[in-house]
């Protein structure tokens, strides 16, 4: 893919605007039987001199347990990101539902640390097109730089699926890989997660997705209650590992089974070390304390 | 091991650290020769320090949570235990030098507890005083921090203490409604609080009652042990076996009257209402697990060797010995040196309660002591399943070499020597009042043997704490 020069936005779009619209494309697409297109759109969306609000910051550092430090957290970069990778699968040229979509994984690398006080330019666009064999999956890529510098100082891509959407001229897998039959460890920390859990994650990050909002608002959308926001699991990891990570480190995750609300959520997090005892690694995985079902794993791993 | 402290060369060898980098192993001649150091206080501390001597303690028995003290408060039973202590050493109108007490579970309007349990209590009213909250660490930490103030010449007198109330616990307003409240007060006009009020919900009107989760792990203290007793293989056996033996020595000790002059009767209770003179192993066996059920191991723990929530408050009276002297007060003991430690608990490297296997080495390498040297253990029994995992890292060789930096196994101790007058297993364990508890009875105790081979009779006091901590001390008999 040839990349087009950035659409540059005025500023960060609104979020609750994206749904409505995003709800509006899909009922007209429904109507009139259209299609966008079999491929990604080829433009890039960049903001520039994007700030931090200090109030919105700290509400979500004490609400995932991160030091309310002057730095952000990579899993705030994301949710300050998402309306930006929002708007990318807005437009009409691209080319599957984005109401519904799945998020399968997410990786970061923050290779250096911003503070709220920074201005930062915001790009993102989709990318890598491909079959999954429930349906068709791609890639939304953020990268934040501090405004006018040319190194990215965090970049984030999340894995979408739509679910049973094939495009044309695009393959799916034969074969599921087979998933690993998983065996709960110990728990090193338990997390209780109410009804609200979802709300609380949406009123610091802007992404009031009905999914995680309400048992209504998620019925609404076909699921039987609403199940926890992934990346504010994932951010919570991410917070557990501690102070260790330090401000330089990549950062996965792998969505498994939703965690539908309420939920008890069993955490593992071990932690690996090079010979000098310097730590290295932190690797994650949660599951159902009850069933024992695997909701996601990751690791944080330094660069 | 042999009872009577008569260690030979050999073991002694065997179990002496090899000064880990953890150890600030200073110099420690007498280390080997009891005689020759009997009149000295063991340590590494400079010789000019004076010691600090425990006179005696008070504390009120131990209720068992929503009995005898549901209605009393923190202040309530510190008072209660300090008047008691006053009342025993003819402290009324006196000016201590310092008083320090704490309690775990405080409500923000107890910002002063312990001055506003002297300005209650018959002490005079220049009587200084300041809080202090380390968990389950606070009762021993008040000891050591006043025993270091007299040694340094700062005070000539001082109590330690400790109060918790698990019944009148505070409970907190939820988030919610605190940051309508705070936001409420800083508003100015009528519209602008309107506003504010406006955004109350009814599930911020619910309370916020305090739990026993660790705040970094949301597991319980219980379940945290229920890991740490698996991973050690603690049995159900031992665990119960421990229990019976706490309330065992408890209830003699009682009967052979040890609390007559450690204990003031309070709110009807002469005795701690937890303990059972009666249980038995059989009984204790009954018990249906109630933590680690979700492991992948078999649950042990029980209710019966779990301590239960409970009330209660503790008192020591410390002083110099010029201080003592003068005020024809009995000298039980000194308090010779302290260690805290902390362990890593939060991702599993050690377990939640386990800082005290880590602090006792370190402790006895800088006196220059073993395990053979100490003729009284008290190690707090948060959970039986706690001292075992304790006893059992001491007695495991990769533990020794790996995590203490030792030759081999720390070593092992005589069972006879443990917690001889029971632990908190059977008195139960109002969180900051377990150190004086054990401060005083310890010092009795020793005072009781008086010497050993010629050296003064030893107590080792181990107290682990939430937040992967513990504190420890040794005490000598006078």
């Amino acid at each position: 893919m040839t990349l087009s020069q950035p659409v540059i936005l005025g500023e960060m779009p609104s979020l609750s605007k994206l749904y409505v619209n995003a709800a509006a494309t899909a009922a007209r697409r429904r109507v009139l039987g259209t299609q966008a297109g079999d491929g990604l759109p080829a433009a890039r969306h960049e903001v520039r001199g994007v700030k931090a609000s200090v109030e919105n910051l700290t509400a979500y550092q004490h609400l995932i347990g991160e030091t309310a430090s002057d730095v952000l957290p990579a899993g705030f970069i994301h949710a300050l990101t998402f309306p930006l990778a929002m708007s990318v699968m807005n437009r009409d040229d691209f080319p599957l539902p984005l109401l519904g979509m799945i998020h399968l994984e997410n990786k970061v690398v923050q290779s250096a640390p911003l503070r709220f006080t920074e201005a930062l330019d915001v790009q993102a666009w989709a990318e890598n097109l491909r079959g999954h064999r429930a349906g068709t999956q791609l890639d939304l890529v953020a990268e934040v730089r501090r405004a006018g510098e040319d190194a990215v100082s965090w970049r984030g891509v999340s894995s979408y699926l739509a679910k049973g959407v094939f495009l044309p001229g695009i393959d799916k897998p034969t074969a599921a890989s087979a998933a690993a039959d998983f065996s709960a460890p110990d728990p090193t920390a338990l997390w209780q997660l109410g009804v609200d859990t979802g709300r609380a994650y949406a009123a610091v990050s802007g992404d009031f997705n009905p999914i995680h909002l309400s048992v209504l608002s998620a019925k609404a959308l076909g699921l039987r209650r609403s199940i926890a926001h992934g990346m504010y699991l994932a951010s919570r990891a991410l917070a557990d590992v501690g102070a260790a990570k330090g401000d330089a480190f990549s950062w996965d995750v792998a969505f498994e089974a939703p965690v539908f609300l309420p939920a008890r959520v069993a955490l593992d997090i071990s932690t690996g070390q090079d010979s000098d005892g310097a730590w290295r690694r932190s690797d994650y995985v949660a599951w159902n304390s009850r069933s024992g079902r695997k909701h996601f794993s990751g690791s944080v791993a330094a660069l | 091991m042999s009872v009577n402290g008569q260690s030979a060369p050999g073991p002694k060898e065997s179990t002496t650290p090899a000064t880990p980098g953890a150890v600030t192993a200073a110099a420690s001649p007498s280390a080997g020769s009891p005689a020759a150091g009997a009149a000295e206080p063991t340590g590494r501390t400079a010789p000019r320090l004076r010691r600090a001597v425990i006179v005696g303690g008070n504390r009120i028995p131990f209720a068992r949570t929503g009995g005898a003290y549901t209605k009393s408060s923190n202040q309530d039973m510190l008072t209660a235990a300090l008047d008691g202590l006053i009342a025993r050493f003819g402290l009324q109108d006196e000016r201590i030098g310092e008083v320090a007490a704490g309690a775990v579970l405080k409500h923000s309007r107890d910002f002063n507890l312990t001055r506003e349990a002297v300005l209650g209590s018959a002490l005079s009213a220049e009587t200084p005083a300041y809080d202090l909250q380390q968990a389950c660490a606070t009762g021993l930490e008040t000891v050591l921090g006043l025993a270091n103030k007299i040694k340094l010449g700062q005070i000539d007198s001082a109590i330690a203490g400790g109060v918790d109330s698990a019944s009148d616990a505070p409970i907190a307003v939820s988030e919610g409604l605190r940051e309508v409240l705070l936001d409420l007060n800083r508003a100015k006009t009528l519209p602008q609080r309107l506003q504010v009020l406006s955004r109350l919900r009814p599930k911020d009107l619910a309370p916020d009652a305090p739990n026993t989760g660790e705040p970094r792990t949301g597991l319980s203290m219980g379940e945290h042990q229920a890991l740490t007793t698996a991973q050690w293989k603690i049995t159900r056996e031992a665990q119960d076996e421990l229990a019976f033996n706490s309330h065992r020595n408890l209830a003699a000790a009682y009967d052979a009257g040890f609390f007559d002059d450690l204990l003031t009767p309070y709110r009807g209770l002469t005795r701690d209402s937890n303990l059972r003179a009666d249980t038995s192993l059989e009984k204790l066996a009954t018990l249906k697990p109630v933590f680690g059920k979700n492991l992948g191991s078999a649950a042990t723990m029980t209710a019966g060797n779990s301590t239960p929530l409970t009330d209660g408050a503790s008192t020591v009276l410390l002083a110099a010995e010029d201080w003592a002297d003068a005020h024809d007060l009995p000298k039980l003991a000194t308090v010779v040196d302290g260690e805290a430690a902390a362990v890593d608990f939060v991702h599993g490297k050690d377990g939640l309660l386990m800082a005290p296997a880590f602090a006792v080495p370190r402790l006895l390498a800088r006196n220059g002591l073993t395990l053979d040297d100490i003729d009284f253990f008290e190690i707090h029994e948060a959970f039986a399943g706690t001292v075992l995992s304790t006893l059992a890292a001491w007695e495991d060789e990769e533990f020794g070499r790996t995590r203490l930096g030792l030759d081999g196994a720390f070593g092992s101790i005589d069972r006879s020597r443990l917690n001889v007058n029971g632990s908190s297993l059977a008195a139960g364990h109002p969180f900051a009042a377990t150190g004086g508890r054990i401060v005083a009875s310890l010092a009795k105790m020793l005072h009781a043997r008086g010497h050993v081979d010629g050296r003064p009779a030893r107590g080792l006091i181990s107290i682990c704490a939430a937040g992967g901590q513990g504190v420890v001390a040794i005490l000598e008999a006078l």
